[in-house]
């Protein structure tokens, strides 16, 4: 196989170039996806039956700690690029380290979260809002979760292998999924949660 | 015993217990004769485990026509029911069960598969490519649609089919109002094969933007290799609402959930709503590539170059943007006020620009053309006044307060059938014939195959037109029965009788294939139509590699261009040549997830741990894994090419 | 260790950080349905612009009009699909 060396690690090779892409188009997908989800939300945002409305649910300070995580997070694997352009492998394994520590972090509190609005009587059964919250959550939080075991992955092959093309262009490509993901929150958190408890 | 009465048959009849004894036997059959050739190597070698494009298309294309097999078996019940008046051939759940399995396998597992074949095997052709952008990703696609039309299938003996329409409206498909495990099927076999249909897209753009031959810039694709494209970007964004329309409808069936009940906070029109936002992209993907196949059958036996490239590229353009921007003319009826109803009124309508647009790009190429009506031609000239008619009637349904007449009439049911088969059946049959010889290198014999245009083309005036007739007579649709003093009789026997033509020449078709492969010739060369594009340029059949050289191209009809005007295609020397490897994980993927898929359907939770376990465990064995590929030699390639007439370089 | 840090990387942090407290000022300040709307859609997409041109280099290969013409078509799309459902179900809904 051909390897450029002008190029970055994670362009280096035509398949590369191919892989990423590919993915580009993959998120162009995952907008549609959420986006689908985004309108379900809208639609019955107001449609609770005899269960609770947004505002009588959410807390803000869970969300507030999600948001920071996850915007660190989306900045330290922005570092961890950097660093693998560098040639930092050492810093680069840090940074992707934190990343997922940041990523499961988040998990446990959406964890928090999620038990806190059972135990307010608003589960995935009772009303057609609580029912697209969750689920819109619930699909972010599947891909976060996802996203560790990927990059948990990525970090074994590091260990391995070293920083090769190929092992390079996984580690962007997660960057742009990990970024996505960030992407994502945002939206959750101004359009379900902000637009809820204004 | 409990655990096994889950699978008994919703409502049985014995119809459903003979098929059931014919499937086991035809199982059991084809167990028995791999085993006795000892084909099972053979198989798995070369078919189950192969990533190369044109295996991969070829397998597409026979699932799609075992299913138009299928949904063609269906479609006959169904006439047959509805021939005479007050008929009890089928009672109303079956008759339910019957349009629900025709509807969901013709558009799902016959026609996208049929197309999605022939732009497996066709467009990295067109374009110079080796192969697509990613092969692995591609067997996984072909091998996650294939076990979801099997599971699909499987319905009708395990448990009970579907039955609620392809459309699926809730409430009706509530537990409360389909009470069986169809629907479930439905959710789970869709959502499988929508899976490896977005994969296919992502592969498809990624292949067509990236991998094409030096000089062949976007402007000089050849049109089907556009309408490829612009069909991918549609599956792309359009998928993804599928995907979690059905999460929510498995959701409510299955957790209980009220997302398209009518009680707390539910919303039954909902589903209505997100199933036509991915369904009405859904009919532009299947007429995207039929009107690729056209224009390159067209423009070859015509011995013109396509007329108005750059309008034909522009309209599909505009097409793939409204094909999002309609959906709701599907339910004008549902309680929208004018205005909105209006909005989507004019979108419907103004696609037909569009459309128009490319008719008259293909009449005009056919103007002072000389036509050689072959069977592809054929079907492309039939296609022209039959699809306009359909389209005509199209815009009539898109007229919102017209359409409340004709809703839910057997007018639309003509309508639909009108654009789908002269659009998409006709297409496909074309490109079938066209292309074949460049997958087996022979032809498939003229005569038979315009034998069987004939009575496709008559069968379907005469099955479709009546029904624009009692539609508008207020013929409801998916009634399975009505009295005689509507006087619906004579004209649904005349359906039948149509019917009936249209199965006479999908069995010629089929004959067809069987008497080629027995006495066609098969030394047709590489180009036996006088073809334009660039597939032509290689041999027949294809060697595993495409091209032995890559091609240099620097217009639309790179093939053309080297016949008639001395352009050089391939003006290099041989090179070693990168293969993929072949992987049998994708196949093994294909079966996890339909043992996924049944589990869920059934709520037998071990299973489905276990096959989701497994399923990760491919994904992780595919990232760790260290595959680099194999080279085809030099020697190799020169011997290959020696054994096709060589010189032709 | 300075050059871990890249400015842009840096500052675009600070940036995220500085709109998600504005977006913020939705909850803690008293203010009109459309101004606090208009807030919102501002500051989220102005970070998903953050996120899409500094953090993940969407401009810096061979392919940046493929992936923009992606990107956007699929954002409008997308805005079609949100808007055109609220029209449906909603807003034109006579029910």
């Amino acid at each position: 196989m051909k390897i450029d060396h002008s190029q970055p690690l994670e362009y280096s090779t035509e398949q590369n170039r191919l892989n990423i892409l590919g993915f580009w188009i993959f998120l162009g997908a995952e907008i549609m996806l959420f986006a689908t989800l985004f309108t379900s939300y809208f639609v019955y945002e107001d449609r609770i039956g005899s269960g609770p409305s947004g505002a009588d649910i959410f807390e803000i300070t869970p969300v507030l700690i999600e948001t920071i995580i996850l915007l660190t997070s989306s900045f330290t694997i922005g570092l961890a690029v950097h660093a693998m352009r560098i040639n930092r492998t050492k810093a680069m394994t840090v940074f992707l380290g934190i990343t997922l520590l940041l990523g499961a972090a988040f998990l446990a509190t959406e964890i928090y979260e999620f038990n806190h609005y059972y135990h307010v009587g608003a589960t995935l059964q009772t009303s057609g809002f609580t029912g697209i919250l969750l689920t819109t959550l619930g699909t972010h939080g599947a891909h976060v979760t996802l996203g560790l075991f990927w990059g948990t992955m990525i970090l074994m092959q590091i260990k391995k292998r070293g920083l090769t093309p190929q092992i390079a262009n996984k580690s962007f490509i997660f960057s742009l999924y990990w970024h996505f993901l960030d992407v994502v929150w945002i939206f959750i958190f101004s359009f379900i949660y902000l637009k809820g408890m204004m | 015993m409990e655990f096994f009465e889950r699978f008994a048959i919703y409502h049985p009849s014995p119809l459903i217990y003979a098929s059931m004894v014919a499937i086991g036997l035809v199982s059991i059959a084809i167990v028995v004769g791999i085993t006795y050739f000892k084909k099972w190597g053979y198989l798995w070698n070369e078919w189950l485990t192969t990533v190369d494009h044109k295996k991969i298309g070829i397998m597409y294309i026979i699932s799609a026509l075992l299913m138009l097999f299928r949904g063609g078996a269906d479609a006959i019940m169904m006439r047959l029911q509805t021939a005479v008046p007050d008929n009890s051939f089928l009672d109303a759940q079956h008759y339910n069960e019957v349009f629900t399995t025709h509807g969901v396998v013709m558009i799902m597992f016959m026609a996208m598969p049929f197309i999605i074949g022939l732009m497996n095997f066709i467009v990295p052709l067109q374009i110079g490519a080796r192969d697509v952008a990613f092969p692995r990703l591609n067997a996984i696609s072909f091998w996650l649609f294939f076990f979801g039309a099997m599971l699909f299938n499987v319905s009708f003996v395990i448990g009970g089919s579907p039955d609620a329409g392809w459309t699926n409206y809730y409430p009706l498909a509530s537990n409360e109002f389909s009470p069986s495990v169809g629907v479930n099927y439905y959710n789970w076999a869709l959502q499988i094969s929508g899976i490896g249909t977005l994969m296919t897209g992502i592969n498809f753009i990624a292949t067509i933007l990236k991998m094409r031959a030096p000089g062949m810039k976007l402007m000089k694709m050849p049109m089907f290799t556009w309408a490829s494209l612009l069909t991918n970007v549609i599956i792309v964004f359009a998928f993804p609402v599928l995907t979690i329309a059905l999460l929510m409808g498995t959701f409510d069936r299955q957790f209980g959930t009220n997302f398209f009940t009518s009680m707390n906070g539910g919303m039954d029109m909902m589903w209505a709503n997100l199933f036509w936002i991915w369904g009405h992209p859904e009919v532009y993907i299947l007429i995207l590539p039929a009107f690729g196949i056209y224009s390159e059958i067209i423009s070859t036996f015509s011995e013109r170059n396509l007329y108005g490239y750059k309008s034909m590229v522009w309209s599909m353009v505009l097409i793939s943007l409204f094909s999002f921007t309609v959906w709701l003319h599907h339910f004008f009826t549902m309680g929208q006020n004018a205005f909105t109803n209006s909005i989507f009124s004019i979108t419907t309508i103004a696609i037909a620009i569009p459309t128009g647009i490319k008719i008259f790009n293909w009449l005009l190429t056919m103007w002072k053309g000389k036509i050689r009506f072959t069977v592809p031609m054929l079907y492309s000239i039939a296609f022209i006044p039959l699809f306009t008619i359909g389209g005509a009637t199209g815009v009539m349904l898109g007229i919102a307060s017209a359409d409340y007449q004709y809703h839910n009439t057997m007018f639309l049911v003509a309508h639909f059938h009108n654009v789908i088969i002269p659009g998409v059946v006709f297409a496909v049959l074309a490109g079938f014939t066209y292309w074949w010889p460049k997958m087996f290198g022979f032809m498939l014999n003229e005569k038979i195959g315009k034998w069987a245009f004939w009575f496709l083309t008559i069968g379907f005036c005469l099955a479709f037109f009546p029904m624009y007739v009692t539609g508008l007579d207020g013929q409801a649709r998916r009634m399975y029965t009505y009295s005689e003093a509507t006087g619906f009789g004579p004209l649904n026997m005349l359906s039948f009788f149509g019917a009936g033509l249209m199965a006479i020449a999908f069995a010629l078709i089929v004959y067809n294939v069987y008497y080629s492969f027995r006495h066609s010739p098969r030394n047709v060369g590489d180009d036996p139509w006088n073809a334009r594009s660039l597939e032509w340029a290689t041999h027949n059949p294809v060697p595993e590699y495409n091209f032995a050289v890559t091609p240099e191209v620097k217009s639309s009809q790179a093939f053309w261009d080297q016949k008639k005007h001395g352009h050089k295609l391939f003006d290099k020397e041989y090179e070693e040549i990168h293969m993929p490897n072949k992987s049998g994980v994708p196949f093994i993927m294909g079966v996890l997830f339909s043992i996924f898929g049944f589990s869920f359907i059934f709520a037998i939770w071990i299973g489905v741990i276990l096959s989701a376990i497994g399923i990760f465990a491919c994904m992780i064995h595919r990232t760790f894994e260290q595959v680099h590929g194999f080279h085809i030699s030099v020697k190799e390639i020169k011997e290959t090419e020696e054994k096709f007439g060589g010189a032709d370089k | 260790m300075k050059e871990l840090f890249p400015m842009k990387q840096v500052n675009g942090f600070i940036f995220s950080l500085l709109l998600t407290v504005i977006a913020l000022s939705v909850y803690f300040l008293d203010m009109s349905f459309s101004v606090a709307m208009t807030i919102l859609l501002v500051t989220a997409f102005i970070q998903a612009g953050v996120q899409l041109i500094l953090f993940m280099h969407a401009g810096e290969s061979e392919d940046k009009s493929s992936i923009y013409t992606t990107t956007f078509y699929a954002i409008s799309i997308a805005l079609f699909t949100v808007f055109g459902s609220l029209l449906a179900m909603i807003w034109g809904y006579m029910f």
